[in-house]
């Protein structure tokens, strides 16, 4: 089955027939893990960097925040049955559309803390495509962990 | 088989960060050594049996090149691969290194997925 991630949201499953998509990551940051032994996985799609701009807000959605929402995406899949040691991260978007001059640089910090949480979590990426100024739709197969991006009529394995 | 690395840089930060990489990098570790500069390097590699060594160019007492210098006149420790991690990237020292044999050369900063690619590389051209 198919499920849509939307922006601030995350989905994990355990069913190899699920297939999750996350549309139009552009200074958002979508980040895949997947845990080929146990076949559990996860997408989420981050709007912005830290939760302390906003706490009330990242208390109400964690998963708008990538500091906050990658936690909660951990702990998911680790509910779910995912080992850290297994986990295979994969990192999509954090690109400059919209903030051409660089002025917030707002994809540059959600790449920098997502890289920042896996660091702390003993995680490496094992594939990304982030940075430029193109909007990305990242897919992530629950049967194999295959990480698919679509952008501007291309796609790509990660 | 696992490898003993030997890992030198003045900070002990950054030793703990490459540490920390290596870990991450899925490379059979067997004993992690760690030293604060060229000369407390040499000093490992009289004592222990190291497969790798991971240096910093600009340190104390003796710099990487130094060390380098010194670790291939020496028949005992002249054959182990060296991977240099460092900040400094003048083409003339690069080249010097790598004229001295040095295996690979990472430039701080660096991720981790780097470190374990540049260890793979040099391991594995090593072990060919």
């Amino acid at each position: 089955m198919n499920h849509t991630v939307g922006i601030a949201e995350m989905k994990v499953s355990a069913d190899p027939g699920d297939v999750l998509a996350t549309y139009a990551l552009g200074s958002c940051v979508g980040v895949s893990l997947y845990d080929p032994v146990g076949r559990v996985g996860g997408l989420i799609h981050c709007m912005l960097p830290l939760s302390r701009i906003d706490p009330a807000k990242a208390e109400k959605n964690p998963l708008m925040y990538v500091d906050t929402g990658m936690s909660v995406l951990l702990q998911a899949m680790f509910d779910q049955g995912a080992q850290r040691k297994s986990l295979v991260a994969k990192v999509a978007g954090a690109s400059r559309i919209m903030d051409a001059g660089g002025v917030f640089n707002i994809g540059e910090r959600n790449y920098t803390v997502v890289r920042k949480v896996l660091w702390k979590n003993e995680i490496l990426i094992a594939g990304e495509d982030v940075g430029g100024s193109v909007p990305r739709t990242m897919y992530l197969y629950l049967d194999s962990g295959r990480t698919l991006l679509k952008m501007a009529g291309e796609e790509k394995e990660l | 088989m696992a490898y003993n690395i030997l890992v030198v840089d003045d900070s002990e930060t950054m030793r703990a960060v490459i540490a920390k990489s290596i870990g991450l990098a899925g490379v059979a570790l067997g004993s992690l050594f760690q030293a604060a500069n060229g000369a407390e390097g040499i000093e490992v590699l009289r004592r222990e049996w190291v497969d790798l060594v991971l240096a910093d160019i600009n340190m104390p007492v003796l710099n990487g090149v130094g060390m380098v210098t010194q670790m291939k006149a020496d028949p005992g420790m002249g054959d182990i691969p060296v991977l240099i991690v460092s900040s400094e990237g003048s083409a003339t020292r690069l080249q010097a290194l790598k004229d001295q044999g040095v295996k690979g050369f990472l430039r701080k900063p660096f991720t981790p997925e780097e470190l374990k690619k540049a260890m793979e590389s040099v391991l594995g051209a090593h072990h060919e």
